[in-house]
């Protein structure tokens, strides 16, 4: 099968969706086609729960906010990038209310505002606790309106085509029929989101495997800044199903074995409002120095909102009590609840600029797949939502830009081929290895040495346990040898992206000497701004991952010391 | 300890019934997750977040449409337990349905909000929780599947789709919205199985009545 | 299946033997000719036991008809499982009633 279409969007998440309506908003005559693994109203954007971040408070000022997001990045962030990102924010927001988001409210009608970690004020924009759910269901029936919009669910990314430093399209494994399918396209939108389920535990959603990251970086697209991996301070024992910050923003606690609100001993003005890698470290330490609870899936630590009543959590809290009650068996009306930090988002990503561009022409990145760069070294909760929406919109336009008065460039059978071989090749796989062993493993490599407290000899572990099992996934058996609905070759394709996306985190974490943000190393423990204040990229070569370093962009703020 | 999944299975040609042994202690969705990583790769099933709001995983477990994340094996309280895909869908494979159809339908409703003026919007609180409710639906397809009429109407998720927005003191479509639905709301005969069966409690049964009575109404002009 | 479809499946079936019902009787009434008394009381006595379960289909169909009615114009929603069971236990009260009428 072929398509062609102007403006291909690869992901169906918050920032593809809004970069597809950016596009059809401008300009009815430009098609675009929005390529998914999943339906648009199944992607792990939905998942987002807390708020998105937005300047609505008379006293908060646009700076404050680049402020507070680059302070929490630990000066690592794109400073240029993070004043474009704040001023656009609140537009973003009053557009959604426009569309039917149904934010929460104050008393007069207002939209109300709620703390969250790392903030200076409250900056936050909610609709309960299911704050992604809502934003993405808005954009969704946004764009059913939009008859320039194609939506191609169930298909599955497996390559760019890209020739010169130019995109001319991308192939993609239409799931239901098992055929691959060519996209023609004069420009590629990459917005298939983080690679969160490197690890085992996480609050990712089960197939946010990294695969358009996986696939720019196999085309020589380098990948920044991987290294830093946020770990969410309140993941739900066992599952890992995440815990809202605005647990925390709404009055929670943090309760150790002593029921001592242990975050005063590490940030005693902010609390439990400290930025994610504070508290997550934080409560590493307890659980390290034995002050954490213990149940019958191990150590854990108290996320106590008994104390916020009834009636708070039902309005304000609905979903993570019901998560709670559904996935704990514990209504956090009654009792403190299990936790303990999780992995929770990639903060590194594909190399663009602020416009979303990569060093190829016409192939953009949005979302978490991308580094933009503004959330550095450490993101502040709720930024995220906003970025996608901020950057969906700008990758949009810049995409629709590009395209106007372009013509397509013709992909050669040749090259269609070459890809239809690749994946053959992988179909055809009869060897010993089980998938899912190989993922297994490297979901422990993650959790042991690339966790939140990291060292020289883990990672050096870590890298060569991964190269191992990239030899051995050379080894692979495909069991499943139908065509519709092949879940075993699609998750085994999938692993071999997480595979390449680990060595990149493992190589490019075990060359940073130095700790910053929610990348801490027990051998450096101090931040080094003059040998490290810089990105890494890296690059996929025949030997292996190549680290490079590209300086950090710094406009209003020098770096200083990160208290909280 | 450990129960039986009888899994009705679909290769495309031909369906059977397989049957696997499962621990326990674990959701369905993860007992689906330990038969494809170590007893059968070859099993198709859709999961996603894995925490109930993406609407994937939904499946006819001992008959009844639910979702398969949300659902503690140890709480079905059987020794057997059956799964099979959604009805009044095509099945693709295994325990995995066609949703395109459901999707489409979806749009019939004219389930977003349709708003001329511009300038600063207010909403109060109030306002909010007189449609919130109705904006939780993930569309599953559990109520879809539990409605003997589904087949030959818009089933029951786009009907609430629409009454979210018929409610919303933002949207000024209702008309629109109305008009374009009667066509295709007469079929429901109450059978209120797909307010048993909706994960999310939005009592369909109860909307579809109501979004009725309001076509009727607004096509007798009172 | 459930009791809710089980209902919905009987409201089918009794109204289409209840339509084929009335066409078979006119047909039956406009082949009588004036006093022929005979035909008819014979008639009703051959089919007497399956009177009695037309009967029933024609009271289940009614008493459920009215229940779906209070549905459909938005009331008792709550009360939908009580009203179900109701509908089954008033339906044959009448039924049993009937009967014992008619037999003795």
């Amino acid at each position: 099968m072929k398509f062609r279409y102007d403006v291909v969007i690869v992901g169906a998440g918050l920032a593809g969706m809004r970069a597809a309506i950016a596009i059809a908003e401008k300009n009815e005559d430009v098609s675009v086609a929005m390529v998914s693994k999943t339906y648009p109203t199944r992607c792990h954007s939905v998942c987002a729960e807390g708020g998105t971040a937005a300047v609505f408070d008379k006293e908060d000022s646009l700076d404050l906010h680049a402020w507070d997001t680059v302070k929490g990045a630990d000066f690592l962030a794109d400073q240029d990038a993070v004043e474009l990102f704040v001023s656009e924010c609140p537009k973003e927001i009053l557009t959604l209310d426009a569309w039917g988001c149904p934010w929460s409210r104050t008393e007069d009608g207002k939209i109300a505002l709620r703390p969250f970690g790392g903030q200076s004020l409250n900056r936050t924009v909610f609709a309960k606790d299911r704050t992604g759910f809502h934003e993405v269901h808005t954009l969704y029936e946004r764009i059913l309106q939009y008859p320039n919009i194609e939506i191609f669910s169930e298909y599955f990314l497996t390559g760019l085509i890209v020739e010169n430093d130019e995109i001319k399209g991308l192939t993609a494994i239409d799931i239901k029929t098992g055929e691959l399918t060519l996209f023609e396209a004069k420009a590629v939108i990459l917005a298939t989101g983080g690679a969160g389920r490197l690890y085992g535990f996480t609050t990712y959603s089960h197939n946010v495997t990294g695969d358009g990251m996986a696939v720019a970086y196999r085309c020589g697209v380098p990948l920044k800044d991987m290294e830093f991996f946020q770990f969410h301070p309140t993941g739900l024992v066992p599952s890992g199903i995440l815990m809202t910050e605005a647990c925390r923003g709404e009055g929670g606690y943090l309760l150790n074995k002593d029921k001592e609100r242990f975050m005063k001993r590490y940030a005693p003005e902010k609390m439990e409002l400290a930025p994610r890698d504070v508290v997550a470290r934080a409560m590493w330490k307890e659980m390290i120095e034995g002050r954490a609870l213990e149940g019958e899936h191990g150590l854990y630590i108290a996320l106590d909102l008994t104390h916020l009543g009834e009636k708070k959590i039902k309005a304000r809290l609905p979903l993570i009590r019901e998560a709670a009650i559904n996935f704990a068996g514990i209504d956090p009306v009654e009792k403190p609840l299990p936790i303990k930090p999780v992995a929770h988002y990639t903060m590194g990503g594909i190399h663009v600029n602020k416009n979303c561009e990569t060093d190829v022409k016409g192939l953009y990145a949005t979302g978490e797949v991308a580094c933009i760069s503004i959330h550095g070294a450490n993101r502040l909760g709720s930024n995220s939502t906003s970025e996608c929406l901020v950057f969906g919109r700008i990758a949009g336009e810049n995409a629709l830009d590009f395209v106007l008065n372009k013509d397509f460039k013709l992909v050669k059978e040749d090259e269609f081929f070459e890809e239809e071989r690749k994946i053959e090749e992988i179909f055809n796989k009869n060897g010993s290895e089980s998938p899912y062993a190989i993922k297994k493993e490297l979901n422990e490599v993650m959790d042991n040495y690339l966790w939140i407290f990291r060292e020289e000899s883990g990672m050096k572990k870590a890298v060569q346990k991964i190269k191992e099992l990239k030899e051995r996934y050379k080894d692979v058996k495909i069991t499943d040898k139908s065509k519709s609905f092949n879940t075993d070759l699609i998750y085994t394709i999938e692993i071999g992206y997480m595979l390449d996306l680990a060595e990149a985190v493992a190589v490019c974490a075990l060359f940073r000497k130095e700790s910053r943000g929610a990348h801490y190393r027990l051998d450096y423990q101090k931040r080094d701004d003059v040998n490290w204040l810089k990105h890494s990229l890296a690059y996929k070569t025949a030997d292996g991952v190549k680290v490079d370093y590209a300086p950090v962009t710094i406009t209003k703020w020098e770096p200083v010391e990160r208290k909280y | 300890m450990e129960v039986i999944f009888r899994i009705k299975r679909f290769d495309g040609g031909s369906s059977y019934w397989d049957e696997f042994k499962v621990p326990i202690n674990m959701t369905v969705l993860e007992a689906l997750f330990y038969i494809k990583e170590n007893i059968d790769s070859t099993l198709a099933f859709r999961a996603f977040c894995r925490m109930g709001i993406c609407g994937s995983c939904a499946i006819r477990i001992n008959k009844k449409p639910m979702l398969a994340c949300e659902t503690q094996i140890s709480k079905l309280e059987k020794e057997t337990i059956e799964l099979e895909p959604l009805k009044n869908f095509n099945v693709i494979k295994d325990l995995v349905t066609d949703f395109e159809g459901f999707f489409k339908k979806q749009k019939l409703a004219k389930p977003y909000l349709i708003r001329k003026s511009k300038g600063e919007i207010q909403q109060t609180p109030k306002q909010l929780e007189e449609y919130y409710k109705y904006t939780l639906c993930i569309k599953c397809g559990a109520c879809v599947s539990a409605c003997p009429v589904a087949k030959r109407c818009l089933g029951p998720a786009p009907v609430v789709a629409a009454h979210r927005f018929n409610r919303d003191s933002r949207d000024e479509g209702k008309e629109e919205r109305l008009k374009a639905l009667s066509d295709h709301i007469w079929h429901c005969h109450f059978v209120s199985d797909c307010s048993e069966v909706c994960p999310k409690n939005l009592h369909p049964a109860e909307v579809v009545q109501k979004v009725r009575l309001e076509v009727l109404k607004f096509n007798l002009g009172w | 299946m459930s009791l809710n479809t089980i209902a919905f499946y009987l409201h089918r079936i009794t109204g289409v033997v209840l339509s084929l019902y009335l066409c078979m009787h006119f047909t039956f009434l406009t082949s009588l000719k004036t006093g022929d008394y005979e035909r008819l009381v014979k008639a009703s006595k051959e089919f007497f036991v399956l009177h009695l379960l037309l009967f029933l289909a024609c009271i289940y169909h009614g008493v459920n008809g009215i229940r779906l009615v209070i549905h459909e114009f938005g009331y008792m929603y709550k009360y939908r499982k009580i009203l179900l069971y109701l509908t089954f236990v008033i339906t044959f009260v009448i039924w049993v009633l009937f009967c014992w009428k008619v037999i003795k």
